[in-house]
């Protein structure tokens, strides 16, 4: 029975294909650790060299099927947050058997800057680049436009480590396809489709934009179909695994990704709904493919016959 | 999102704190708190101090800004949020105690209380201890109150936590009966579970952690392991375990 769910990421052997999603409880170490507890791989808070803020609040909105924000790559900086991180394997082995893997989340302006944050994470399990938060200015994003840009970020961390690499690919542009072929020109062993939407929020009583950043990233069931479609369309050109990420709220909405070609998922946002999001999706998929006699692999890009 | 109009404001001006009442009940339970938006500054959360207000302590820009606050004014408010005080529901004694603005939920649970006393008959025997730096920091009063200050103005001379101990040590209540219920600075709270768990005592503190969505989602808040704006901000002797014996976490200050 606990075979039914392990999947196989490029390097990493996952006892579920469920991960924690980037900016989601993900900028402590003890909320890694609980977590980490039902997921496959957890995926902490994106880290840059230098401390950064953040916006201030309001940074995050819940409404309509949907979270916005902009939190703003707020982080303690990579030495920081390095020493809050590195624990991460002893305090789980006390806790539990079964391994889960940590995977760092990396932002930087350049590739270069990519390539220098790597040291400081021995311990991470893999690196996922930030090509894709939507409200940060030199980051992000605003490389991940670029598929040149992509492609040397990618190559530059590639080339400083050995563990696995995926790229978090934005939705917010023409053809993702294009993004996603560049990451996997670069080497990536993986892309993630996909980060949040560029969104904003205005109250109409204040007659003003919500966040205090006016511009924001929108995630959450909302966002599902556009996600589902960017992992559909990735899935049938690149070689590389896709994991999907965005709105996947129930393990139906797991399915659905994992037949559009996901190989693995992310989940985020529904933890806004309950804190035992993750642990739900995988019981309801390990039942659904038990019912069946599937496995995980079984059923990955299925849909596309 | 939703706004509310400010009905009426009680300033303690030496104190440097301000209650403010809303034209409506919000809603929630002791212990809870709400995000309150106010216009052109940071969304900062405060605990909910009564069905229908909050008192905000100056120690930043939002809240000195809150000082001057009129009735009229509109303020943006989500919530309220997290888990809320769970009330004694049969016979037993209880300790309020609160350091600083620490005070406020704690007046919302001894309302609570008091009702619940009077809806029920139940008897519950209630001492409030208030810890404060001098006899300006005090803005509620209660015929069960003993005060302590840092500088001896006014009541005990000494913290909270010594207060308490003091009046623990003399009183006669069978151990098993005795509830605490804390909020205050974390250094307030970490000395006082240190006690309660000395003396095996049942409890539920409000902790406050820097937050950001208050929603359960960014983990800004997290001690623990625990969402403070979700899981808490009130938890159990269980939690407070965890929550204080976590070396790794942010139980330092940091």
């Amino acid at each position: 029975m606990s075979d039914t769910l392990r999947v196989h990421i490029s390097a990493l052997e996952m006892k579920n294909p469920v991960m924690l999603a980037s900016g989601i409880l993900g900028s402590e170490l003890s909320s890694l650790i609980r977590i980490s507890s039902v997921a496959g791989a957890v995926v902490s808070k994106s880290v840059g060299l230098e401390k950064r803020e953040g916006y201030k609040n309001p940074a995050v909105l819940n409404r309509e099927c949907s979270l916005i924000n902009a939190v703003g790559l707020a982080s303690p900086g990579a030495e920081v947050f390095a020493e809050k991180l590195r624990p991460f394997h002893e305090s789980y082995r006390k806790c539990r058997g079964d391994k889960t893997h940590l995977i760092v989340s990396l932002f930087a302006s350049n590739p270069e800057e990519f390539s220098s944050l790597v040291d400081f994470f021995p311990f991470a399990s893999a690196f996922e680049l930030n090509l894709s938060c939507p409200h940060a200015e030199r980051y992000g994003m605003a490389l991940g436009v670029d598929g040149d840009a992509v492609r040397e970020c990618v190559k530059a961390v590639k080339r400083r480590t050995e563990k696995p690499v995926f790229a978090k690919l934005t939705p917010n542009v023409t053809d993702i396809v294009e993004i996603g072929k560049a990451a996997e020109e670069g080497g990536a062993d993986g892309v993630v489709a996909v980060n949040t939407l560029k969104a904003i929020a205005i109250d109409i009583v204040s007659r003003k934009p919500v966040l205090s950043n006016v511009r924001g990233g929108l995630s959450g069931k909302a966002i599902k179909g556009v996600a589902l479609r960017c992992v559909w369309d990735l899935y049938e050109e690149l070689e590389i695994p896709v994991i999907g990420c965005g709105g996947i709220t129930d393990w139906r909405d797991a399915v659905e990704f994992l037949l559009a070609g996901a190989s693995a998922i992310q989940v985020g946002s529904a933890f806004y709904y309950s804190y035992r999001a993750i642990e739900g999706i995988v019981e309801g998929l390990r039942q659904y493919l038990i019912e069946r006699g599937e496995k995980v692999e079984d059923i990955v890009g299925l849909a596309h016959r | 999102m939703y706004w509310l109009k400010v009905k009426k404001v009680r300033k303690f001006a030496e104190a440097r704190t301000v209650e403010i009442e809303f034209d409506r009940d919000l809603r929630g339970y002791p212990g809870q708190f709400v995000m309150l938006n106010v216009p052109d500054f940071e969304e900062i959360p405060l605990s909910l101090s009564s069905p229908k207000t909050v008192t905000v302590k100056a120690v930043g820009e939002t809240t000195e800004r809150l000082l001057e606050i009129t009735e009229g004014e509109s303020l943006g408010i989500r919530g309220p949020f997290g888990r809320p005080f769970s009330l004694p529901r049969r016979s037993c004694k209880v300790y309020l105690v609160a350091g600083g603005i620490g005070i406020a939920p704690i007046n919302y649970l001894y309302q609570a209380i008091k009702n619940f006393i009077k809806r029920t008959g139940i008897d519950i025997d209630i001492t409030v201890i208030h810890g404060v730096r001098n006899e300006k920091e005090i803005v509620y009063e209660y015929p069960e109150m003993k005060v302590a200050t840092d500088d001896g103005s006014m009541g005990f001379k000494g913290n909270a936590v010594e207060l308490f101990l003091r009046v623990l040590s003399k009183s006669s209540n069978d151990r098993v009966g005795v509830r605490v219920y804390a909020c205050g600075p974390r250094p307030m709270l970490k000395a006082l579970y240190g006690v309660v768990k000395d003396y095996g005592l049942e409890a539920e503190f409000s902790l406050e952690s820097y937050m950001r969505c208050g929603i359960g989602v960014c983990g800004s808040c997290v001690l623990g392991g625990y969402r403070v704006c979700s899981d808490g901000p009130v938890f159990g002797v269980m939690e407070l375990e965890e929550i204080f014996g976590d070396q790794k976490s942010k139980m330092d200050g940091s």
